[in-house]
């Protein structure tokens, strides 16, 4: 059937465009503080929306040197990547073996139920618990916070990855079974590229959620020295005192990186998002 | 075959116990430790003693943890209603016939990957300083204090900047709801002459319904864990009106010497997750069925 | 060639993972170097200027013991995660205050009554933390360095311009707010957002208006907050009639700009916010008077306690070490680089001046005119600077009688552990008699 070309709604754009503003404002407003020198901060409402005099990257500098920036934007890097690398691996092949072995075991349909059950665990109740026995295994550090979001993160991606494993039929690991591959090999041969669409997912799901994480780190590394982008923000309240320029490009600093990652990856996220939720 | 199958099943148990391991160490044996001090009224350092179920007791005699709870419940109950109405409203707009469509839901995104904390922040400065001189200006009276410096209005300022956030991932999610009803409905129903209100209720809504199941699990859960934002914009104040559960068992637990009686409270705010989680997702399937 | 590649991939992350966690480890073993390594934790940020000179100096002159001393943001709630972690730094650098007191009964300090610098504290400090001990105990476990006062700090200069006297009573007092008010200026800012500060006024107000021992009597049964708290809950409101409008909107580094930039011509708070003001306007005139609690000068008393002190943790392995550093820091020399950055009053016997932003209430100093902050045996749990905000934005009739009320019911209910600890102590006494 020929699709019918529907008629631009106009009127519905413009409401939209305009509706944008709510999400700009702030974001605006953050900008020109940010820049702005702390003698611009006047009480009228023109100056307050007004662009700075200069656009001068001197908070913005001094923000850095402040926060310790490059640490702390390393430390949340760092502890980003590695734990959606290891989620990837690790709660890939935990999924297909649950999802696999649930269809003739009943002990896996427990395992199953058991770590997708975890999801409804607060963290409230896991944290001064695990305050104390990451310190006692060494793991009060970013080594500690990964192995954390690996265990948080298991049971949706679990659920994920078993969920998106109906769609691959069981004939093709059969196959290769014949034809004398281990199920190991198997895995990472056939199944594991096969997953590709739930990788993207899951990694964009996990990432979201690690990158803008502070109640972990907040509570498994302060006192180390060791910040994450979100952590240092809080931590360095009391340096920028009163000087909400200073503060406020820290923050646009603390935002930038996950905005270009966004502008480079949006598709992708949105898709990530949307099939994470239909999915699980 | 036999021998095949038991090879197959040798490397999915060698798979499988490790990860289970690493899941009971960081999730079940803490949370075990939580129940067993939440019968103690250990500080979290030095020496403690069992005292049986006092904490419970006390949790429900304690007015400033009923006061988060009520706080809690009610920013949740607010926050979801909020951003699903809003989600769903921006969702069908998003999907009809606009211009600059990927642009727009692009940008509508934006609000949910920032983080929470350094949004709060942001937030602060413009109801602390840009509001109120908007206030002051145009004499607007009740823009004119601070809606943080407010102890009837504060968890306003706290579900704004929440429903801010959180109605971009929602909207994302039924816009993904309404891409799974088929053209040919609409053009049925349109056939039938019924209006577009008629048809959204009629026919777009029912279809959508599973999408409503998991958007008001998803919401419901993250509002009620309300912490960054409490932490950034108002710590709780003013008099104690904006202390979440999370923010309090972290405020009191960590640095009040609260640690046994916290974890109780832990405890029961678990058991109350599970059981609305549970709840919702029962009705909700009972629903879906009905329609 | 795919499967080969991910454990290369998973190879080089376990690595990565490998080395960041090599990067952490630390504590007081010795270092790569053959120092020993000391680490002192202060729970004063704003002091993390003069504590960075005084590290500098340390390290210059010892060729044994490599000092750190580290002044985290939040340091309170940082170094309690820290102890849940069982993770102890060697020295703490804390306040006179209940934190002390938990500390002390969780043993977590040692005796250092052996140091010979705790022979030359005054004695007056000494006594202020045995009266932070639950339980008596044997020994000396904090080297007071520093004291406070908590008064009302005041703009010099607007002062000069306007002709105003700094009151010594109640009804002075009231009298320069009207005056002040009707002048056109804001006679107190206030920084109520951030509720610790609701305490300053309050416990300015409450060693002038009650006994020093205040707590203790309600923990021996003697008497109640009802009773004793009442004229310190109704000078505390009547404090906002002079503030800016809605200072619950307003945070402590709101409140510090705001008088610096001379918005307002007195702000109640310790003299510890003075680096801190100054930090926005280094030329301003700042002074500071005892609370005028009373309506008889003779019964004001100001409010004085330790700001800082130190304590060695058992936890510390190098005691030797540990004890150089506190005799580097309570040299004369070492105190007087703090309190030039710092401001007030050293806690050592000595010739140590008296700032001169402190200078009105010399008197009470020299006459031992002192009590220490009632807020120091107010178990933080407890939040009592949170129900003061609640009482204060609470405006219905009976706001006082409810919020006392409540003081007493949560004092009884969040010190039971203690009560019962200490009548225990008294019985154990008496038995033993």
């Amino acid at each position: 059937m020929m699709k019918k070309k529907q008629k631009t709604n106009l009127v519905l754009t413009i409401v939209l465009i305009l509706g944008t503003l709510t999400v700009f404002f702030p974001l605006y407003m953050a900008v020109i503080i940010a820049f702005k020198k702390p003698s611009e901060m006047t009480n009228d409402v023109a100056g307050a929306l007004s662009f700075p005099k200069q656009w001068s990257f001197e908070n913005f500098r001094q923000a850095m040197e402040v926060t310790d920036f490059w640490r702390s934007l390393g430390n949340s890097l760092l502890i980003t990547l590695v734990t959606i690398v290891l989620a990837i691996l690790i709660h890939s092949i935990a999924g297909y073996v649950i999802g696999r072995g649930m269809a003739r075991r009943k002990s896996f349909r427990f395992i199953y139920l058991y770590i997708v059950s975890g999801m409804f665990v607060p963290f409230s109740i896991l944290m001064m618990p695990l305050v104390k026995q990451t310190a006692h295994m060494g793991l009060g550090n970013r080594a500690g916070v990964i192995v954390l979001y690996l265990v948080f993160y298991m049971p949706m991606n679990v659920l994920l990855y078993s969920g998106y494993l109906k769609n691959i039929p069981e004939a093709l690991e059969e196959a290769a079974d014949i034809d004398g591959a281990s199920t190991w090999t198997t895995y990472w041969r056939v199944v594991f590229p096969m997953m590709k669409p739930m990788h993207a997912t899951v990694a964009i799901l996990t990432a979201l959620g690690t990158w803008n994480d502070v109640m972990t780190p907040l509570v498994i590394m302060s006192g180390t020295g060791q910040n994450t982008l979100p952590l240092a923000q809080l931590n360095f309240q009391t340096q920028f005192g009163t000087n909400y320029n200073l503060a406020f490009a820290s923050y646009i600093l603390a935002l930038i990186p996950i905005m270009i990652f966004y502008m480079i990856c949006q598709k992708q996220i949105l898709n990530g998002v949307a099939n994470g939720a239909v999915k699980g | 075959m036999k021998k095949k199958m038991s090879n197959r099943d040798k490397t999915f148990w060698a798979v499988i116990i490790p990860v289970v391991i690493l899941f009971f160490a960081f999730n079940t044996l803490p949370m075990i430790k939580g129940v067993i001090y939440s019968f103690t009224n250990y500080k979290g350092y030095g020496t403690y003693d069992y005292v049986g179920f006092r904490n419970y007791a006390d949790l429900f005699t304690d007015s400033r943890v009923g006061k988060s709870y009520l706080f809690t419940f009610k920013y949740a109950l607010a926050g979801t209603i909020l951003v699903n109405v809003l989600s769903l409203i921006m969702a069908v707009g998003l999907n009809s016939a606009i211009r600059f469509k990927s642009a727009l839901r692009g940008i509508y995104f934006v609000p949910n990957i920032l983080g929470g904390l350094v949004i709060g922040y942001i937030f602060s400065f413009i109801f602390t300083y840009i509001l109120p001189t908007v206030g002051n200006v145009f004499h607007i009276g009740f823009l004119q204090n601070s809606i943080l410096a407010s102890e009837k209005y504060a968890w306003i300022g706290v579900l704004i900047v929440g429903v801010w956030q959180a109605v971009a991932m929602n909207t994302i999610i039924y816009i993904s709801g309404l891409q799974t009803v088929p053209e040919e409905v609409y053009e049925a129903s349109m056939l039938d002459g019924a209006s577009k209100w008629k048809q959204f209720w009629k026919v777009t809504f029912p279809l959508v319904m599973p999408f409503v199941t998991i958007n008001l699990v998803l919401s419901t859960k993250n509002f009620l864990m309300v912490f960054d934002q409490i932490m950034s914009l108002t710590k709780g104040g003013p008099a104690q009106s904006t202390e979440s559960i999370s923010y309090l068992i972290y405020k009191n637990g960590m640095d009040g010497g609260q640690f046994g009686f916290q974890s109780a409270n832990a405890v029961i705010f678990f058991i109350v997750i599970v059981a609305i989680s549970l709840f919702q997702m029962t009705v909700m399937n009972k629903k879906e069925e009905q329609l | 060639m795919a499967k080969r590649n991910i454990f290369r991939g998973l190879a080089a992350v376990l690595a990565l993972g490998m080395c960041m966690t090599g990067l952490a480890g630390c504590g007081s073993e010795k270092r790569a170097d053959g120092k020993t390594e000391i680490e002192v934790v202060s729970y004063k940020p704003e002091a993390v200027k003069a504590f960075e000179k005084i590290e500098k100096r340390f390290n210059e002159t010892h060729d044994d013991i490599h000092l750190t001393i580290s002044s985290p943001n939040e340091a309170m709630t940082i170094l309690k995660t820290r102890f849940i972690r069982e993770d102890y730094p060697d020295i703490i650098a804390i306040g006179g205050d209940i934190n002390y007191s938990n500390f002390l009964d969780a043993d977590l300090f040692d005796d250092i009554s052996d140091l010979d610098e705790v022979q030359t504290v005054k004695q007056a400090y000494l006594d202020m933390d045995k009266e932070l001990e639950f339980i008596p105990k044997d020994g000396t476990y904090a080297l007071p360095y520093v004291a406070n006062a908590a008064g009302i700090l005041y703009n010099k200069d607007l002062f000069e311009e306007n002709g105003w006297k700094v009151p010594t009573t109640w009804q002075e007092f009231t009298t320069l707010c009207n005056e002040i008010k009707q002048s056109g200026t804001l006679p107190l800012y206030l920084g109520f957002k951030d509720t610790w500060t609701c305490l300053a006024p309050w416990n300015a107000l409450a060693v002038g208006l009650t006994d020093s021992d205040t707590c203790n009597q309600v923990n021996m049964g003697n008497t109640t907050f009802s009773d004793t708290y009442g004229p310190v809950a109704e000078k505390m409101r009547a404090l906002l009639d002079y503030a800016e409008k809605n200072p619950y909107a307003y945070g402590y580094n709101d409140a510090c700009t705001a008088f610096a930039r001379g918005e307002a011509a007195m702000y109640p708070i310790g003299s510890y916010a003075i680096p801190q003001i100054k930090s926005v306007n280094p030329d301003m005139n700042i002074g500071s008077f005892t609370f005028p609690a009373n309506d008889n000068e003779s019964d004001n008393v100001l409010n004085s306690g330790i700001d800082l002190q130190f304590s060695v943790m058992k936890a510390c392995k190098n005691k030797e070490a540990a004890y150089e550093v506190l005799k580097y820091l309570y040299d004369d020399e070492t105190i007087q680089i703090y309190l030039d950055d710092q401001g007030g009053i050293a806690c050592k016997d000595g010739d140590f001046a008296i700032p001169e932003t402190l200078k009105d209430m010399r008197p009470y100093i020299e006459n031992n005119r002192m009590a220490d902050y009632q807020d120091h045996h107010y178990p933080s749990e407890m939040s009592v600077d949170a129900m003061i905000q609640t009482f204060l934005l609470d405006t219905s009739d009976n706001a006082q009688e409810k919020f006392l009320k409540k003081f007493d019911s949560d004092w009884k209910r969040y010190n039971r552990d203690l009560i019962r600890k200490v009548q225990d102590y008294q019985k154990e006494q008496e038995d033993a008699q």
